[in-house]
């Protein structure tokens, strides 16, 4: 019976956890923490949310990592305005009952560390999610190494450690820092899992609402839009639940979103609003005092002053590889256009009304009784329709026509008209008039109850750490990460070379990888930088 | 054993009840592609049959990525060589965006698959078009189920005009384009070379085949294939 109890309540295995690494405990503010992600290999989800956490749980920054052979890889740049202490970065998925977290410190660059000398340490039952493997081994490091001397060693790696599914190990060299070691730790999702997988991409999910009573709302339509040369359009009609969903595939990067949501049947107003991604539940941790070491502050305070000296130098951390070419839809969602004006090559003409009485064959724009009126012409039976046609402007579905009325043809690229009912899906659209302003502007159509714009951070594009071919000896090479290969491919020996920079200290080889049986090993190896 | 059954059933819903708290409204599925296309106005009625079938098919179409969307009725129009399928929820006659689609097939009230695909067709009026594929492989038979509009006789349609099939037969290869094909003997026989004709003579006449129409043409294609005979192509 406990069994059968366990099993339901959902008790999370061990092999049911992602296991997240950094290449390092201890940053400045304003630098790049560089992550490493092995996800269990029951994972639904084709993507993993990474967060960066204050103390108390709020989210403060975040990535999302495309989830490749149970693994991922990425970067979070930490914001300059953080304030100096323990800090979390964490996993979360649509359907993972774990987070993963690893507890950082992050030292502010313009401030003093605490005159009291003391920090805060979450108190965590701490998880080694990995095991060292003894038949790996490292060749060829040296225990000590002089600035700017390149060094070369080999990894041998024994048959357990090159199962044919696992796709890469991860090799890492950075400082480190001997008496903080950011311990990881798990913790259980306070939110329901959702029914709903993200294998191919980021789902974007929210509920529609009346507005007077504030329940769900039935039947009603939603409409996502991506401006973009051809732009990207879907739609959802809701049901009784209010609740929308749209699956983002193959966006990278930060990605431009106009979400609007109406009823068709012009009865009720309503109220959209997006679900926040699910929060890391860390308010219960409790936490203790302890004192920074001589050795401690003296280390920050170095780290510190590199991190401003590399950005004065202007010296990168990482570098984003381009993002792979979003392959656009060979012709827009609203069909290929009868006509297609460009006003700029006739004569100025001041309003909207003034371009489509002289411009725009098919289409008629007056204004009665000061209220705006938009339709266009059926060319397969000659007469106009009796609905507005679906406007867009600069590639986002408008309906108030007052945004359009007092643009001039200097205002306008190009006009699209679309002269029949055109149908995407089940919706239909007497008509298309797609205008595409000179200065795409996506402020134009307002944020309101019915409207949500933002800038989303769709999948994080591929980063590789930064490595200076040749720096000149008056330019001081303050990299902390010489070394960050996040996904290798597990062959019997690699050989792996690296330069080391201008910053003294004590330096970590890491070398971790998913092993047949599913377990994370790891070998680490020190050495001095003098 | 009568305080567990209780407790049993106490515990069964409590179970139960948490597992519908936390359903949803699951869509179907975030990830099909949407049919673009515009609204078929009807065209003026003539004798004839500018449809290839009378009646909306069951069917499937593809995307040009591959994703696919099933039982949709569909309709070929093959005066205008255009795909149109039944959209329920608008009750409206939707003609598919040619250039959206791979392809798409449907089965008749007969039974009879028919398999069409979308190809650029590189000779006089130069168009994407619907072919149906009569034979897969390296060289496929294809055809191009067209009607016209022509002049008649007003014995047949008072106003002078009607529809009439024009369909045309081509051999298809990626890297050789169209041949064209009538359906005789001759016709195929003359895409072989004089050794490769008399076995294709040899194997139609000793299989029984008779190239009166459109089936005996696919049927003499097909065997003259399996067994091998290089086409003059």
């Amino acid at each position: 019976m406990i069994l059968v109890l366990t099993s339901f309540n959902g008790f999370p295995q061990i092999s049911e956890k992602f296991a997240l690494f950094t290449d390092r405990d201890v940053y400045a503010s304003g630098e790049t923490l560089l992550l490493k992600v092995f996800a269990p290999e029951a994972e639904q989800s084709g993507v993993v949310n990474i967060d960066l956490l204050s103390g108390k749980g709020m989210r403060i920054t975040h990535a999302i990592l495309k989830i490749t052979g149970d693994q991922a890889d990425g970067f979070i740049y930490i914001p300059d305005s953080l304030s100096s202490g323990c800090y979390f970065v964490g996993t979360s998925t649509r359907t993972n009952k774990t987070h993963t977290l690893k507890e950082i410190y992050i030292a502010n660059r313009f401030a003093d560390l605490p005159e009291s000398n003391a920090f805060s340490r979450p108190v965590v039952d701490q998880q080694r999610i990995e095991k060292p493997i003894p038949g790996l081994r490292i060749q060829g490091i040296e225990s000590r190494y002089k600035p700017r001397e390149k060094g070369h060693f080999t990894i041998a790696l024994p048959d357990e450690c090159r199962p044919a599914s696992t796709e890469g190990i991860s090799v890492t060299i950075a400082t480190t820092l001997q008496e903080y070691n950011g311990q990881n730790f798990f913790v259980n999702r306070n939110s329901p899992v959702s029914p709903i997988t993200d294998k191919e991409g980021i789902i974007l999910e929210g509920v529609v609402r009346e507005l007077q009573s504030d329940h769900p709302f039935k039947n009603g339509v939603v409409y996502l839009s991506i401006p973009d040369s051809i732009p990207g359009f879907n739609y959802y009609i809701t049901g009784s639940d209010g609740r929308f969903y749209f699956l983002l595939k193959d966006y990278h990067g930060k990605v431009p979103i106009v979400i609007q949501a109406f009823d068709k049947a012009e009865r009720q107003l309503v109220r959209i609003s997006l679900n926040e991604p699910a929060t890391i539940p860390v308010d219960f941790l409790t936490f203790e005092t302890r004192n920074f070491s001589t050795e401690f502050r003296r280390c920050i305070s170095q780290n510190t002053s590199n991190v401003t000296f590399r950005k004065i130098f202007n010296q990168p951390e990482v570098t984003i590889q381009m993002a792979p070419l979003h392959k656009p839809d060979p012709y827009p969602f609203y069909g290929v256009a009868t006509t297609t004006v460009f006003p700029k090559l006739f004569t100025d003409l001041p309003d909207f009304s003034e371009v489509s009485r002289e411009l725009l064959p098919g289409v008629k724009f007056r204004t009665y009784n000061r209220i705006p009126v938009l339709l266009v012409n059926n060319s397969a039976q000659q007469n106009f329709f009796l609905q507005p046609p679906l406007l867009l402007l600069d590639g986002i579905p408008i309906h108030d026509l007052n945004l359009i009325k007092s643009m001039g043809s200097k205002e306008i690229d190009n006009v699209e008209i679309c002269q029949s009912e055109r149908f995407f899906g089940d919706l239909s659209f007497p008509g298309v008039i797609a205008i595409r302003s000179s200065k795409p502007d996506y402020s134009r159509p307002a944020v309101s109850d019915e409207l949500i714009k933002l800038n989303l951070d769709a999948i994080q594009l591929q980063t590789t750490s930064y490595t200076p071919s040749e720096l000149p000896f008056n330019e001081p090479d303050l990299r902390q990460v010489l070394l960050w290969k996040p996904s290798l491919k597990p062959e019997g020996k690699l050989e792996m070379d690296f330069q080391t920079s201008d910053i003294c200290g004590h330096y970590k080889v890491v070398i971790r990888g998913k092993s047949a049986n599913g377990e994370i090993y790891c070998k680490e190896q020190f050495f001095e930088v003098k | 054993m009568i305080i567990r059954i209780p407790t049993l059933i106490a515990l069964i819903l409590s179970l139960v009840s948490t597992v519908l708290v936390a359903q949803e409204e699951v869509p179907n599925n975030l990830n099909s592609e949407k049919i673009k296309g515009a609204r078929f106005t009807p065209f003026a009625s003539y004798p004839g049959k500018p449809f290839l079938n009378d009646k909306f098919a069951s069917g499937e179409i593809e995307f040009n990525d591959g994703s696919k969307i099933e039982n949709l009725k569909l309709r070929y129009n093959s005066l205008r060589d255009e795909i149109i399928y039944f959209n329920n929820a608008n009750s409206s006659h939707i003609i598919i965006d040619k250039i959206s689609l791979k392809g798409f097939s449907f089965t008749q009230e007969d039974g009879i698959k028919r398999v069409f695909r979308r190809q650029y067709y590189d000779g006089y009026l130069h168009e994407e078009r619907f072919f149906e594929v009569l034979s897969g492989g390296r060289i496929s038979l294809l055809c191009y189920r067209k009607a016209d509009l022509e002049t008649c006789d007003t014995s047949i349609s008072k106003s002078g005009l009607n529809y009439e099939s024009s369909f045309k037969y081509y051999a298809y290869s990626p890297e050789k384009g169209y041949l064209p094909l009538k359906l005789t003997r001759s016709s195929l026989l003359s895409k072989f070379s004089k050794p490769n004709q008399k076995l294709a003579k040899r194997v139609l006449r000793k299989n029984k085949i008779q190239i009166a129409d459109e089936a005996g043409f696919i049927a003499a294609w097909n065997l003259i294939l399996s067994n091998k005979i290089p086409i003059d192509f």
